[in-house]
């Protein structure tokens, strides 16, 4: 009957079981887990266990002790064994309590094992041949890479290298691998074509907020118990980083904080029950569930695609026009040099308070009252007097959204304006997608075009036939990148031409006649050689010349911050890597001291030494080694705002695994006083990061229109939805995971679209049945969800599945500013599929994921 | 969950639910059976669509429902395979599940069942699918019995008394 294998019991560890702390793999939360492994054959009893907990009684509901199906597995290691793994929720851990999600719920299961479901594993670096891949040493792999990096670096120069890496910690990665990764393509190779994972150059998101000042990672978990108000702005945070919100914000909602609020607000301040602002355009499970908790305490509010940052700036001048300012706090610590641009284009003080909001309205579709009520919410003093006290919160919708920069500058500059940055339950930033790990040499684009940029677009760049070796890690751009089908088809057809130079009168064998081949291919053709670096085959991988294993999480000691208190600890090594798999930043030192050796063989040290100071031999060294990269750190409290945001100097992996789940708070500081490491709760409450530590203003830009490549669908009749993408609860990233986990595959087998009852009607498309969403840039063949979590006219896609990706519709348009995509929004036509409905509907489910009522 | 959220929750969770709680406490290995048992949980006759019927299985510390739905089921019973059977803890952290509009919900934390779809999790945190009882009609009485449990049962080691 079970649409696959279930258990009804559990192995229990024994005392002496091996236990490690790690953090989930998954999202921004980065929830506690404690790793359990013992040999298969032996069991600990009911009473006496590794867990000490009392097996023999059932766990009460909430009591913090979950250990699952999902949380158990069965796995090998090098030495032929069998053990039995568990992973499971920390209940000490302050982040999650002992709450963890669907994603993290299931970390047992994505461990390698030589025959389950993960087996597929890639074990050995595999060079691309006539008939497919074969396996190769690492010399040989090694060999091939650094020689004809080499090669290119002196015959075309450094920028004939392009890569696209991870910058980010969690996914089993950590500082250790972007060390790893910004000293061989930033120190060594200094090409200028660097870009990061899901995009198209080598930026920062956020840089609308950096630039005034103020590192998107502000705040604490606590905030989020202890505010007045949430908002929610682009950011599904009940999806996304679902133990954040419902471990913090829910408890808020339901009344849970009130008690710790009046331990932390001032005297006479009222404390009551949150509040909770969700902009956004579509009606998601976030905005139910706190329907369901609290309605009268939700607002919801649906601008149009793309208009964001008119909103943003129209309460902000709702803010203004009522005073719900403190003068002291902008004269004291924000620049008003700059808060003149502020005022005349963002605030727009020309023009009367009537003018602006009509205008707003007209762009944004949000009304007038909607605006004012959410700007009481956001800024209206309490009773009292008392500043109100509002954490916001932004994600893909802001910054994946038209015009990056300013969408981005002025949510930040509405905080600062209404004082909602240093003081408890308030802060301004990012949700975040992924955990951090970000140290790395200084990059060439520093920052936006105010800033000495824009960044490069490494996309274009290859897809317009530039640079000859293209390295790609832990990302799988077919799915993930903007215009992906124009993306995947322009590097296919420079790998074939490669491949077909390599294979005309058959492909070496020998590495040398090989590379000499390589070389060979790219003076004659516009070939392109194509390196992906991951723990499995990708879509990506199919066009590679050589793919390189490497270690998963849990296979390696990394280390990363969470995105909700910078929070940084220990995730430990408790597997070994499949086959010859090793460590990214091991592999990036294998290529980098390769390269330093060949440089020195023939005497050019000026080259050799760019390659240096790779030579490390544990996880442990290269931590260290990133750490110089943050400066002195000596500093007192109220000079944390000069402190990097990811400063960890001083701390070692031997400390974060004394501290376990407990960590240490980003930017870690020496106390001038004391000696001793310590950690940052919440940030700017002295001052912001600018060198005369004032919060700098910008003038946005005034609403111009959209840009041409979403322009020339407005009016077009052939394609009448507004179309936007998002993630699904269940499904980490590409399903580079989940694909292969049966509970993830069956509930979401294909890529899905929902649109509104009555566009489903005018279609007559029902749930259940499969349609085909397209444009001018491409395809996707999707499972329809009717439902109401779009508006009329508006039709929303699973940005990218295994099976299929929307970002297929995505046009190629990037912020001129940041050279970020808007991945968020343009427009499609939807046709009704008649050919047979895939299998998987039968046992998918077709209920609606935003309804939770009952009754 | 903080324990003021908690105490929030309990608040304003329905009584009957509650009544499955305060039976929890005893301790599983007095109370759980050493294979499945064959126990009478209804008549097919007597169910009425939509509205569960409550029974615990395999022992009495653990809340089940019996609910006859709309539709054909993954596993279900009776003329249109529409009389399913599900534990009714939710298998994220132990909380009572609501049988509404063909699926089970938490009020906790928001996870949905399918109960058609052999209790998978289509909206939540819950990454353990809910476990389904094994039913067996009998056709000259319409008697449904439960047989078995696919699906660890949630707080448990075990769905049975450890050997």
């Amino acid at each position: 009957m079970s649409l696959f294998k279930r258990k009804d019991s559990l192995p229990i560890p024994p005392l002496d079981a091996e236990k490690y702390t790690t953090v989930c793999q998954y999202c921004s939360a980065g929830c506690g887990y404690n790793v359990f492994v013992w040999p298969e054959k032996r069991s600990g009893t009911a009473k006496s266990n590794a867990f000490q907990v009392d097996l023999s009684q059932q766990s009460q509901l909430l009591s913090g002790f979950s250990y699952t199906e999902t949380m158990h597995n069965v796995i090998t290691r090098k030495n032929g064994n069998r053990y039995n793994l568990a992973i499971i929720p920390a209940k000490e851990s302050r982040i999650n309590k002992g709450n963890y999600s669907i994603r993290g719920g299931t970390n047992a299961l994505t461990a390698y094992t030589p025959t389950g479901q993960t087996k597929d594993r890639l074990k050995d670096p595999l060079l691309r041949k006539e008939n497919g891949f074969v396996a190769i040493s690492w010399d040989d792999a090694v060999e091939i890479i650094a020689t004809v990096t080499k090669s290119s670096i002196d015959k075309y120069g450094a920028d004939s290298i392009a890569m696209k890496f991870y910058d980010h910690g969690s996914s089993g990665l950590g500082f250790e691998d972007n060390w790893g990764a910004g000293k061989l393509f930033l120190s060594g190779i200094q090409t200028h074509y660097l870009s990061i994972h899901n995009r198209p150059a080598y930026n920062s998101e956020v840089w609308g907020s950096r630039e005034r000042g103020m590192h998107e990672l502000n705040y604490d978990v606590d905030d989020a118990r202890l505010a007045d108000t949430i908002v929610l702005w682009g950011a599904n945070a009940y999806e996304g980083a679902t133990v954040f919100f419902t471990e913090h914000m829910m408890p808020n909602l339901q009344g849970g904080s009130v008690e710790e609020k009046q331990k932390e607000f001032d005297a006479g301040e009222p404390a009551e029950e949150g509040r909770i602002i969700i902009i956004d355009p579509r009606k998601n499970a976030t905005i139910t569930v706190s329907q369901e908790i609290n309605a009268e305490r939700v607002l919801h509010l649906r601008p149009n695609l793309g208009t964001d940052w008119i909103l943003a700036n129209a309460l902000a001048r709702i803010a203004w026009e009522n005073k719900w300012y403190d003068n002291d706090y902008l004269q004291k610590r924000t620049d008003m040099v700059t808060f003149e641009a502020y005022k005349s284009k963002s605030l727009q003080l020309a023009k009367s308070l009537d003018a602006v909001l009509a205008e707003a309205e007209k762009i944004t579709g949000i009304s007038r009252k909607e605006m004012e009520e959410a700007a009481g919410w956001i800024a209206k003093p309490k009773t009292g007097g008392f500043k109100r006290r509002t954490l916001t919160l932004y994600e893909k919708g802001i910054i994946w959204n038209m015009k990056n920069y300013d969408q981005v500058a002025a949510i930040a500059q509405l905080n600062v304006l209404t004082s909602n940055v240093g003081r408890p339950g308030t802060g301004c930033g990012r949700l975040g997608g992924h955990q951090e790990g970000y140290v790395r040499p200084g990059a060439p684009t520093p920052g936006s075009i105010y800033a000495g940029g824009p960044p490069k677009n490494v996309d274009n760049y290859i897809t317009g036939g530039g640079g000859k070796i293209y390295w790609v890690g832990a990302t799988d751009p077919y799915l993930s990148t903007p215009n992906s089908k124009f993306f995947k088809k322009s590097v296919k057809k420079r790998a074939t031409n490669l491949l077909d130079y390599l294979d005309n009168g058959g492909i070496p064998s020998d590495p040398k006649a090989y590379i000499a081949k390589v070389l060979e291919a790219f003076e004659k053709t516009d070939g392109l050689f194509m390196i992906v670096q991951d723990i499995y085959r990708t879509h990506t991988s199919e066009d590679a010349m050589l793919i390189l294993p490497a270690a998963g999480w849990g296979e390696a000691v990394d280390t990363s911050i969470n995105c909700h208190s910078r929070l940084l600890r220990i995730y430990d090594k408790f597997l070994d890597a499949p086959g010859e798999a090793l460590p990214d930043w091991k592999i990036l030192a294998l290529v980098g001291n390769k390269l330093k050796a060949l440089y020195e063989a023939e005497g050019n040290k000026v080259m050799a030494e760019r390659f240096g100071g790779m030579e490390w031999k544990t996880d442990a060294e290269v931590f260290e080694a990133g750490s110089h990269e943050f400066g002195d750190n000596k500093a007192a409290e109220i000079d944390e705002a000069k402190l990097s945001a990811e400063c960890f100097k001083g701390v070692t992996h031997e400390m974060l695994r004394k501290l376990g789940n407990e960590g240490i708070q980003t930017p870690v500081r020496q106390d001038p006083a004391s000696g001793k490491l310590i950690g940052t709760k919440r940030r700017y409450k002295y001052s912001f990061a600018s060198k005369d530590g004032l919060f700098k203003w910008y003038g946005t830009d005034a609403w111009t229109g959209y840009p041409a490549e979403v322009a020339k669908y407005v009016d077009n009749p052939t394609y009448p939805f507004w179309f936007t993408t998002g993630r699904s609860q269940h499904v980490w990233q590409t399903m580079y995971n989940d694909k292969r986990i049966p509970e993830k595959l069956l509930t979401l087998p294909l890529p899905y679209l929902e649109i509104h009852p009555d566009d489903a009607a005018r279609l007559n498309l029902k749930t259940g049945e499969m349609a085909e969403v397209f444009n001018e840039e491409g395809s996707c063949l999707a499972l329809v969800y009717v439902n109401d979590a779009t508006k009329p006219g508006l039709v929303f896609g699973l940005m990218y599945h295994a099976k299929g990706t929307m970002n297929n519709l995505t046009s190629s348009y990037t912020d001129p500013k940041t050279t970020i995509p808007w991945y968020k929004g343009t427009k499609v036509a939807v046709k009704k599929y008649t050919g047979k409905l895939d299998d998987a509907i039968k046992t998918v489910s077709l209920l609606s994921n935003n309804d939770f009522t009952t009754g | 969950m903080s324990d003021i959220s908690r105490r929030k929750f309990l608040q304003t969770t329905s009584a009957s639910a509650l009544l499955f709680f305060s039976g929890l406490n005893n301790t599983q290995a007095a109370a759980a059976p050493k294979a499945y048992p064959s126990k009478k949980i209804g008549n097919i006759k007597n169910l009425k669509p939509n509205e569960p019927l409550a029974f615990n299985y395999p022992d009495e510390q653990s809340p089940c429902l019996l609910v006859k739905v709309d539709n054909e089921t993954i596993g279900g019973v009776g003329p249109q395979k529409n009389v399913v059977s599900f534990s009714t803890l939710c298998t994220h952290m132990g909380c009572p599940l609501t049988y509404s509009k063909g699926r089970l919900v938490c009020k906790c934390h928001y996870s949905m069942f399918d109960v058609s779809r052999n209790g998978q999790t289509f909206q939540g945190l819950a990454s353990q699918w809910v476990a389904q009882i094994v039913l067996r009609m009998d056709a000259a009485t319409g008697n449904i019995y439960a047989e078995g449990v696919e699906g660890l049962i949630y707080g448990r080691i075990g769905n049975l008394k450890l050997s």
